[in-house]
């Protein structure tokens, strides 16, 4: 099967055209999976458009050695990156420099022209991010893909569909690997709020230490945060923690679906039961890109 | 621009206000700015014409021009970077190129702007012709830009070429895919990395599989290139090496066009920068009401109707409505009039207006007749940052006359706000004589707020006065409600300055002032008694 296509798939079943893909962690195969979206947008012959949430901390990919994963793009493509990690080959088309800075210096947005292996990399802001993405939009492009970062995910809205990417990076076991997705999951699919019960509001992020003040003081109340990115601090689900809590959110966000990753540096995992746990754990359909299954 | 004024006397006079209203827009604006200087003594004759040129274009151009000039110049990237690569003999990246041609469009359509609007007085930024039509091949609909083929027939064969190879070594690959998934039974391999499970995977495995890593139950792969699939990759590569030389050599090619037009790209991006902080004062004198002064030779600051912007904003933001002062000074004044009735303001709009004329802009004023000066000096309590804890009011007042009388400037603007109120009157109006008496002496125009009596008298100086309250303001029976009391005063406070005749008598409306303001009746009436 081609993973890809069911992504994409999963995305346009709730009509979305924008797809992030945040990780639970580094190296769990984020880049591998827009990749993979990226070719089955290829096979459609669908413009679409890539960009990234900032720099998110992989400055040297582990296997490549090079600054950032590299993506190999075919004429047609639309990507936004930094003007210093524009190829000199092959030339690309440049349609504008935004006025936005990546952590890398000055954005381009450009078209692909020839095939070949390009750098993404995005604005560090969430509001940048969204206006990167409408220009891709707004350039031509039917499909966006993000290769996003949790420790970024403010950036994820409620237009977007969100892929989890999850690998053998993330846990030293299949099963807590599985629970750090499980966590992310269920953060970012927080119920929205029940207007008719009693509800705490909170203005900005649910932090772990007001998670432990809530639970020591008994709240029953619902706690109410605007969405689930504000209760995704560090890079982890605060959620997680706080199973005796009633967490709920002003608008919803929409996780479709799951990837996993059963290698990493350090370990790799059994990939069946690996995808298997996975799926059991986050509840959502889950995709083995490397081994091109499904549970 | 090194301005004939301190921070603290720009502060008081508006001065750091008009040189943000008058802001150019863009970075080639604010480069000009910084080479401008302040008109000073000396300069009469170039003030008069570019004030005349930012007043004629005021009344000329409509303000949609302008602002369609304004983003115009701001729509064109800073060509710098690369004008500095090129002549330090480096070859031009795509982006260099991209923002090159934006910045030819932008050049083209604000000449095409200032030619419609028959923009005069300020010169037109060149055309560089030559790179325009270089750079035409590489413009994408999108107004992208692109090394296209049409930039070379070398570059499009080299390119048809590898598209070719990618096309066969993409064919090569996926014959290799198609038969590692049927040796593992699989419906697809993907294109990249990927897992084959062991039990699929009857040893030996084929040669079309490369293992990158093994697991207990799997391999982690990639295909692995046979002898035909590397032939074409080799090829592939010659071809990728070819078009990666060719797109250098037109890179090299368009980076030498560049640098021939260096000196116009450098003259554009200048006069650009002229045009963004000449429409900045156009702008600026359209928003505001200014007439085109007389730039005198002789030293005065003479106004009929003047307005202190920044208070004018200030009031108008507030639903209250500012009183224009008018005022003749040709020498040494002295101001007098009640507490709240102007005087400070009209100290800081003689400020204002010399100013603008420094400024090269038009005068916010019905008329104005204003000399140049090569000092500008506020002495008073003025900001708080200037105070230090050693140093009282009086204190820093006589450290500020001190420095300016250091100065000894040959034409200085001295605009003097309460001297000495606050050290012994006897003292103090002493002084204060003494200086009126010494800024005539120097033939400086200067301004001199107080309320000491008879100043000007003394000191042989004309008389200027606020002409007061009109009439006692209302009093309110209910409590004192501050801004009501302030409106109150307005409504009957007049706010113009008049030369005082010998013998006229003056207003006395601090009683009146204090009894709006909610001071105890009792002690109001003790005082008129005292009187």
């Amino acid at each position: 099967m081609h993973v890809g296509e069911a992504l994409i798939a999963h995305a346009r079943a709730i009509a979305k055209r924008s797809i992030v893909v945040v990780g639970t962690a580094k190296n769990v195969g984020k880049t591998v999976t827009v990749t993979a979206m990226a070719e089955a947008l290829e096979r459609r012959a669908e413009a679409f458009g890539l960009c990234s949430i900032g720099h998110d901390g992989e400055s040297l990919d582990v296997l490549e050695g090079t600054a950032k994963p590299r993506v190999f793009l075919r004429a047609g493509a639309f990507f936004v990156t930094a003007r210093a990690l524009l190829p000199a080959h092959p030339a690309t088309e440049i349609l504008e420099m935004p006025g936005e800075d990546s952590a890398l210096g000055p954005i381009v947005v450009a078209r692909v022209r020839t095939a070949g292996f390009f750098e993404i990399a995005g604005p560090p802001s969430a509001a940048a991010l969204r206006r990167m993405i409408q220009r891709l939009f707004a350039h031509g492009a039917v499909t966006v893909l993000v290769d996003g970062a949790i420790d970024r995910i403010a950036a994820v809205r409620s237009e977007d569909a969100i892929v989890i990417a999850t690998g053998a990076a993330s846990g030293a076991t299949p099963q807590s690997a599985a629970r750090e997705a499980q966590a992310l999951s269920e953060c970012l699919r927080l119920p929205v709020v029940d207007e008719s019960r009693a509800a705490l509001e909170l203005d900005g992020a649910l932090t772990a230490s007001m998670v432990t003040q809530f639970l020591r003081a008994g709240e029953r109340r619902q706690i109410v945060v605007r969405d689930a990115t504000r209760i995704v601090a560090a890079g982890r689900s605060v959620a997680g923690v706080a199973r005796g809590l009633d967490l709920r959110c002003e608008r919803s966000l929409h996780a479709v679906a799951c990837t996993v990753c059963p290698a990493a540096p350090s370990r790799s995992f059994e990939p069946r039961e690996f995808l298997r746990t996975v799926a059991g754990a986050v509840r959502l359909p889950c995709y083995d890109v490397y081994a091109g299954a499904a549970a | 621009m090194t301005a004939p004024w301190s921070a603290a006397c720009a502060a008081e006079i508006g001065a750091d206000w008009l040189e943000q209203e008058i802001a150019p827009a863009g970075d080639f604006g604010r480069r000009a700015r910084e080479r401008e200087h302040v008109f000073v003594l000396g300069d009469e004759a170039q003030a008069r014409e570019a004030i005349a040129r930012v007043y004629a274009a005021a009344e000329d151009v409509p303000p949609e021009t302008l602002a369609q000039l304004c983003e115009a110049v701001l729509a064109c990237p800073d060509p710098g970077m690369a004008l500095a690569r090129v002549l330090g003999d480096a070859t031009l990246t795509d982006a260099d190129l991209f923002e090159l041609s934006r910045f030819v469009d932008g050049l083209e359509r604000v000449r095409n702007l200032m030619t419609n609007a028959a923009l005069a007085g300020i010169a037109m930024p060149p055309w560089p012709q030559a790179l325009a039509l270089t750079l035409r091949d590489g413009r994408t609909p999108q107004r992208g830009f692109y090394l296209s083929d049409a930039f070379d027939p070398e570059l499009s064969a080299a390119r048809a070429a590898a598209v070719a190879l990618h096309a066969r070594f993409d064919a090569e690959r996926t014959r290799l895919r198609e038969r590692i998934a049927v040796y593992a039974g699989l419906e697809d391999v993907r294109d990249g990395e990927f897992v084959l499970m062991r039990e699929r995977a009857p040893a030996p495995l084929p040669a079309e599989i490369r293992v990158l890593r093994e697991a207990p139950t799997y391999w982690l792969c990639e295909v692995a290139l046979d002898e035909p699939a590397r032939t074409v990759f080799t090829l592939l590569n010659a071809a990728e090496q070819r078009v990666a030389e060719r797109e250098e050599a037109v890179r090299a090619r368009l980076s030498a066009a560049v640098r021939a037009v260096a000196p116009i790209l450098e003259d554009a991006a200048e006069k650009l920068g002229a045009v963004d902080a000449f429409v900045a004062r156009v702008r600026f004198a359209q928003r505001y009401r200014t007439c085109a002064p007389e730039v005198a030779e002789v030293p005065c600051v003479q106004f009929v109707d003047a307005r202190f912007l920044p208070l004018e904003r200030s009031l108008e933001s507030r639903g209250h409505r500012y009183a224009p002062l008018s005022l003749t000074l040709d020498s040494v004044g002295v101001l007098t009039g009640p507490n709240m009735g102007g005087k400070t303001a009209a100290l800081r709009t003689v400020g204002f207006v010399a100013c603008c004329v420094a400024l090269g802009v038009p005068v916010p004023a019905a008329s104005a007749r204003v000399s140049l000066f090569d000092d500008y000096a506020w002495i008073g309590i003025g900001t708080e940052a200037e105070r230090t804890a050693l140093l009282s009011s009086f204190g820093l007042e006589v450290t500020q006359l001190r420095d300016v009388l250091s100065r000894a400037p040959e034409r200085a603007l001295v605009l003097v706000d309460e001297f000495a109120r606050t050290t012994s009157p006897r003292e103090g109006r002493a002084l204060l004589v003494a200086l009126v008496e010494w800024l005539r002496a120097t033939g400086v125009i200067a301004l001199v707020a107080t309320h000491f009596s008879r100043i000007a008298e003394d000191a042989g100086a004309p008389h200027f006065a606020v002409v007061g309250l009109r009439e006692p303001p209302r009093r309110s029976t209910e409590a004192v409600d501050l801004d009501a009391a302030i409106e109150r005063i307005a409504e009957v406070m007049d706010y113009r300055v008049h030369r005082v005749a010998a013998d006229e008598p003056l207003h006395a409306d601090a009683l009146a002032l204090a009894e709006v303001l909610g001071l105890d009746p009792a002690l109001i009436a003790r005082a008129r008694a005292v009187l």
